[in-house]
């Protein structure tokens, strides 16, 4: 049985993550990096070219003035933003495919409805900034994608047998391919250069259960993984795992403030669609 | 996509009773006295804090009949009291209470106690609505503020890059200061390399001519002797071209001595008066005899607005002028040459004039007049075969015309000849005696009268040179081969002169000249020396150097000679120190 490290490096024979995603990330965690850097390594890609100056003239930004130069519009978006810009149009490409069993393309759509969502959860229920959150929810399947492109056939055989309740997803991909996605995920990431929060909550996000502290990035990952999956934005049929008795509580406690997140990410997520979606 | 409730999500965690629940409460808060009862879709019960009780007949009849009104509808509750059922959409629920201050009639629709109810059922609705609202409110709120963290950070960030851009930009103003001033150094120190290359140059050339000259003062001043020997006519047409060659060697030292000290900046024009006149009427002088067997004619005019005496370097003028004129000799086969002085203008007391050299000569083609004026070039390769030369004679002539304010140009024409030019301010002499080369010749003609002389030389080619020169003279000659030894011989001889060579091993010419004049100049030591002791004038002392420069000449007279005589010794100006140094 490979382990999680074998999958990640058959994969990276096959495919590499875009270099301007990892330079981008770089450039984010260094304090010494300028917008001339950001503009040396977007304006290699016309396509991110685009997309960011369609971004930070959106409404959402409500400039009155047209940006049209790629330093300034990094000015307005901010790094971080940037950089999940950069993630979403990066990742966009490798969630390609359609089955029964196993679904790139329905795996992106819960991506990017957990990502939203955690989103959403960081920033109106515990007014943190939502962009570490937002790039962790739109990362933290990628290890299926990873498992998918170097042993789909066990994958396969891992969903069919967790649909057929023999099992956690974790458990039965462990038993079918050596390694788990949380696992091949996270390494990837680790690759990346993503911030530390990021990582651990992509490592954990089917295994904490035991919650410590309701607003950390894991957290928020775990309820938005949660209620995605209620939504049947889950590329895998089968049994949901139930929410940790810690998540359950602040959601009984917060009743007010998730009926309204609820409510609003239809609109949250047309507006993302209208920001990241690609033009195809 | 389709749009789920939060009771879809979390349909496995929410009660969704204890909305309704809640409701109760709040209700009966607003109307302490009523009991209530909560019948759900599902027809599950909820009591208040004081249960209403119902019997399940009647209870089943309200709930009916409230589905199809929106009023209330009257009912009978278990201990006989009035009650009243009302079926509330957003719970969605009937409500049924029972409140003594409401009688059985009291809510027919549209009376005031009906209209008071409904507001305060509404108000117990709206309190949960509240709820969300404060929620949506807070969340707002929170999100306005992480914008605002957003953009606060936004703005440091930005303020962090333009620092970090200024920090660039001075960086590199720095190393381009740096690098700069790194290139000039460079630079300097590659220009004092240059410079100091360029000076050893010059004395290599400088010391070149000291050794050429040396070898060369034996050859010319030998064959000048060996042409007055009596000879065979043969012997003698040897010895002349000997004489010739050498004079044409010796003439090629000057110009490459010349040569370097130009372009070491060490040549610095005489500023003395002279004679105009006589030096043009010199050169063409000088040109008679070959142009004579050519069949060329010399011809020179000068201005007549040009004063006589003129406040310059003589010497160096004619230097020029014989280059111009034995080029022009060289290349002309007949026809003239003239040498021409034109008064061009007068300003501020000079007078600005031309010097022109015009031939009838072979010329020079178009192309290669810039050439003719570079060193060691002449019109083309086959000239120098055809005419002979170096190709210096121009060179040296263009620096000594710059350095006397004006520039050498030519206008040729091929097969037509060409005229060499030249214009430079006059300045005219003071009316002062003139350095009358009359006088210095007039000693030419005679002989010494006798008397011993000291001649200190270590060349022993050079020694028999001299000492022939001067015996010839009419003097009688003692040698010393170096300072030491010329000292040796004033302690036991007197002489009347002393011949001093420079450059001696040993002790030099310079030494020996200051230590013999520290001897006259002290009583005790001058006892010793018989050569010295009698004299009533200091010893005579005429130093010889191979080196002609003006610097060479100064330093003879600083060391405390009285004369001073450049080797090869030439015969005529030998006489003539002699003549004027020798007591009579």
């Amino acid at each position: 049985m490979p382990s999680a490290k074998e999958i990640l490096r058959k994969f990276t024979e096959l495919k590499t993550l875009p270099h301007v995603a990892i330079k981008v990330t770089q450039l984010v965690n260094d304090d010494r990096s300028t917008m001339h850097d950001f503009e040396e390594i977007i304006k290699l890609d016309p396509v991110l070219v685009t997309r960011l100056l369609r971004l930070v003239n959106s409404s959402y930004f409500g400039l009155t003035q047209k940006v049209g130069s790629i330093s300034k519009a990094v000015v307005f978006t901010g790094m971080t933003q940037l950089r999940n810009l950069v993630a979403v149009e990066s990742l966009r490409g490798m969630f390609k495919g359609d089955g029964v069993d196993f679904s790139a393309q329905k795996l992106w759509l819960h991506s990017a409805t957990v990502a939203i969502l955690s989103g959403m959860i960081a920033k109106r229920i515990f007014g943190k900034n939502g962009e570490d959150v937002f790039l962790a929810g739109i990362i933290h399947d990628i290890g299926l994608i990873v498992e998918n492109q170097v042993a789909g056939e066990q994958l396969r055989e891992a969903c069919k047998a967790f649909r057929e309740g023999q099992g956690t997803l974790i458990e039965c991909e462990r038993k079918a391919i050596g390694a788990d996605h949380a696992e091949v995920g996270y390494l990837l990431a680790k690759d990346w250069g993503l911030p530390h929060e990021v990582l651990s909550s992509i490592k954990s996000h089917h295994l904490s259960r035991q919650v410590k502290d309701v607003s950390c990035t894991g957290s928020i990952l775990q309820l938005a993984e949660f209620m995605a999956g209620k939504m049947k934005y889950w590329p895998i049929a089968g049994p949901l795992e139930p929410l940790p008795s810690e998540l359950t509580a602040h959601v009984k406690e917060k009743v007010a403030d998730y009926k309204i997140i609820i409510r609003d990410l239809p609109g949250e997520m047309a507006k993302a669609k209208e920001l990241y979606e690609s033009d195809e | 996509m389709t749009e789920s409730t939060f009771d879809d999500i979390f349909d496995d965690l929410i009660d969704p009773n204890e909305e309704r629940q809640n409701f109760l409460s709040i209700f009966e808060a607003l109307l302490p006295e009523a009991s209530t009862l909560l019948v759900s879709e599902a027809g599950v019960l909820l009591a208040g804090a004081r249960p209403l009780a119902l019997a399940p007949s009647e209870r089943e009849r309200l709930v009916r009949e409230t589905g199809a009104t929106d009023g209330f509808v009257a009912g009978e509750a278990e201990n006989g009291a009035h009650c009243q059922a009302v079926y509330l959409a957003n719970l969605p629920a009937v409500l049924i209470f029972s409140c003594a201050a409401v009688r059985k009639d009291d809510l027919r629709s549209g009376s005031t106690s009906a209209s008071l109810l409904r507001n305060t059922i509404d108000l117990a609705l709206a309190r949960q609505e509240r709820e969300m609202l404060v929620a949506d409110h807070e969340q707002a709120v929170r999100q306005i503020s992480i914008l605002q963290q957003q953009h606060g950070k936004l703005i440091e960030d930005n303020y962090r890059q333009y620092q970090l851009n200024q920090d660039r930009e001075k960086e590199y103003a720095r190393k381009l200061e740096s690098e700069i001033a790194m290139q000039t150094a460079e630079l300097r120190e590659a220009n004092v390399r240059l410079e100091e290359i360029s000076r050893l140059k010059s004395d290599f050339l400088a010391n070149m001519s000291h050794e050429l000259r040396t070898p060369m003062n034996a050859i010319i001043g030998f064959s000048e002797l060996l042409s007055e020997a009596p000879l065979s006519e043969e012997h003698l047409d040897y010895a002349r071209t000997i004489s010739q060659a050498a004079a044409s060697l010796l003439t090629l030292i000057n110009d490459i001595l010349d040569l370097a000290k130009i372009e070491a900046g060490k040549l610095e024009l005489e500023h003395l008066p002279f004679d105009l006149t006589e030096v043009v009427g010199n050169v063409a002088a000088m040109f008679k005899i070959p142009a004579r067997e050519k069949g060329v004619e010399v011809a020179c005019r000068i201005d007549s607005r040009i004063p006589r005496r003129i406040m310059g370097d003589g010497n160096r003028l004619r230097q020029i002028l014989i280059n111009l004129t034995g080029n022009a000799m060289k290349f002309t086969e007949h026809g003239e040459i003239d040498i021409l002085i034109d008064h061009e203008q007068e300003a501020s007391g000079r007078i600005v004039s031309r010097f022109s050299v015009r031939d009838s000569g072979i010329g020079i083609p178009a192309d290669r007049v810039e050439a003719i004026f570079e060193k060691f070039t002449q019109a083309d390769g086959s000239t120098t075969r055809k005419y002979g030369g170096t190709g210096l004679g121009l060179a040296i002539c263009l620096q000594l015309v710059e350095l006397m304010g004006g520039n050498l140009a030519v206008t040729s024409e091929v097969g037509k000849g060409s005229t060499f030019y030249f214009v430079i301010p006059l300045e005219e002499a003071p009316a002062e005696n003139l350095p009358l080369r009359e006088q210095q010749e007039a000693g030419l003609g005679k002989t010494g009268c006798g008397g011993r002389i000291l001649l200190v030389e270590d060349n022993v080619v050079n020694q028999r040179l001299a000492s022939i020169l001067v015996t010839r003279q009419g003097y009688e000659v003692e040698v010393a081969s170096d300072g030491a030894e010329a000292l040796e011989h004033l302690r036991h001889q007197t002489f009347a002169l002393v011949l001093m060579d420079v450059q001696m091993p040993n002790m030099d010419g310079m030494e020996a000249t200051r230590r013999i004049r520290a001897i006259e100049a002290d009583p005790a030591l001058r006892h010793d020396y018989v050569g010295l002791r009698a004299r009533q004038q200091p010893l005579a002392i005429v130093g010889l150097t191979a080196h002609a420069r003006k610097e060479d000449e100064a330093a003879c007279f600083q060391a405390g000679m009285n004369g001073f005589l450049t080797k090869p010794i030439v015969k005529a100006k030998l006489a003539v120190i002699l003549s004027e140094m020798m007591p009579s």
